[in-house]
């Protein structure tokens, strides 16, 4: 994975995106709607591969509710919020694909997961999928870069 | 509206309320350090370049690109030490060092050592410590007026 320390985004959109990951995975949950998931999962792709500026939560944080709050006082790094978005596609495509697939326990389950991680990094600022990482690495020994 | 799915959303909030108790519990509180064995956590850290000798508390910090408390916890040491002169901050970037990651138990970032002037390990901490609990523990093993 490549890795540029340089780019930073407000701390506000990543907060942002999820209160409204949060609020789409209790929609699932309550609907069992496995196209919902399958959309989540596709907002979680397009923010961990083309990056947070085009992630479409941040796209309308952007757009819609930043002009509203005036400047950006705190930014954060972008990597970890991107490694962020590839665990929340994870359990988001299991989810889909245990609703789509007729195993809708599993597709509960998987959404379940995902809406803890979203809701307590939108409530507190955690980020589970960043804590997540060093666990990885530590069972994957070399680098490959 | 689909039971089970009412009954996980309902498990996953308590879930996030305990999880988030947890962490606003533990996070970037010191715990006191085991029982000092040869080869132990100071001999890793030795290992590491950090030497202890060099000041009175010396904090070494453990961190990874995925980090975003790092980096704050990082800019709140570097001011520390540059503001007591009691303070030595020594950071390591967890990845180029998973051996020592492993030996030392550090499963998660920011993992913060605490040694003193002996190489004693006075305790450790996980998770961005909160500024002012920081700011006690270090002026506590400085000497500076807290």
């Amino acid at each position: 994975m490549s890795q540029s320390p340089a780019r930073v985004v407000d701390v506000r959109g990543p907060r942002f995106a999820a209160w409204v990951t949060s609020a789409v995975l209790a929609v699932v949950l309550l609907t069992g709607s496995g196209p919902l998931v399958a959309v989540q999962a596709v907002v979680f792709a397009v923010g961990a591969a083309a990056g947070l500026r085009h992630a479409p939560y941040a796209v309308l944080f952007r757009t819609l509710v930043a002009p509203r709050l005036g400047p950006a006082r705190e930014r954060e790094p972008e990597a970890p919020l991107r490694f962020a978005q590839l665990v929340g596609f994870v359990f988001a495509a299991v989810g889909a694909a245990g609703y789509l697939l007729g195993a809708p326990l599993l597709g509960a389950v998987a959404t379940g997961l995902a809406l803890v991680a979203a809701l307590l990094n939108a409530a507190t600022g955690f980020c589970l999928g960043c804590e997540l990482y060093l666990t990885v690495r530590r069972v994957r020994p070399a680098r490959t870069t | 509206m689909s039971g089970t799915g009412v009954l996980v959303l309902v498990a996953a909030l308590v879930l996030t309320a305990a999880a988030a108790w947890w962490v606003r519990a533990r996070d970037g509180r010191v715990r006191a350090a085991e029982e000092e064995t040869v080869g132990g956590p100071t001999a890793v850290l030795e290992g590491l370049g950090v030497r202890p000798g060099d000041a009175d508390l010396t904090v070494v910090q453990f961190s990874t690109a995925f980090c975003g408390p790092c980096r704050t916890t990082r800019a709140r040491l570097q001011h520390l030490e540059s503001t007591r002169p009691g303070l030595a901050y020594v950071h390591v970037d967890a990845e180029s060092h998973l051996d020592a990651v492993r030996e030392l138990g550090v499963r998660r970032t920011p993992t913060l050592f605490y040694l003193d002037r002996r190489g004693r390990l006075l305790g450790r901490s996980s998770g961005a410590p909160r500024p002012d609990e920081l700011t006690a523990v270090v002026d506590a093993h400085t000497g500076a007026p807290s």
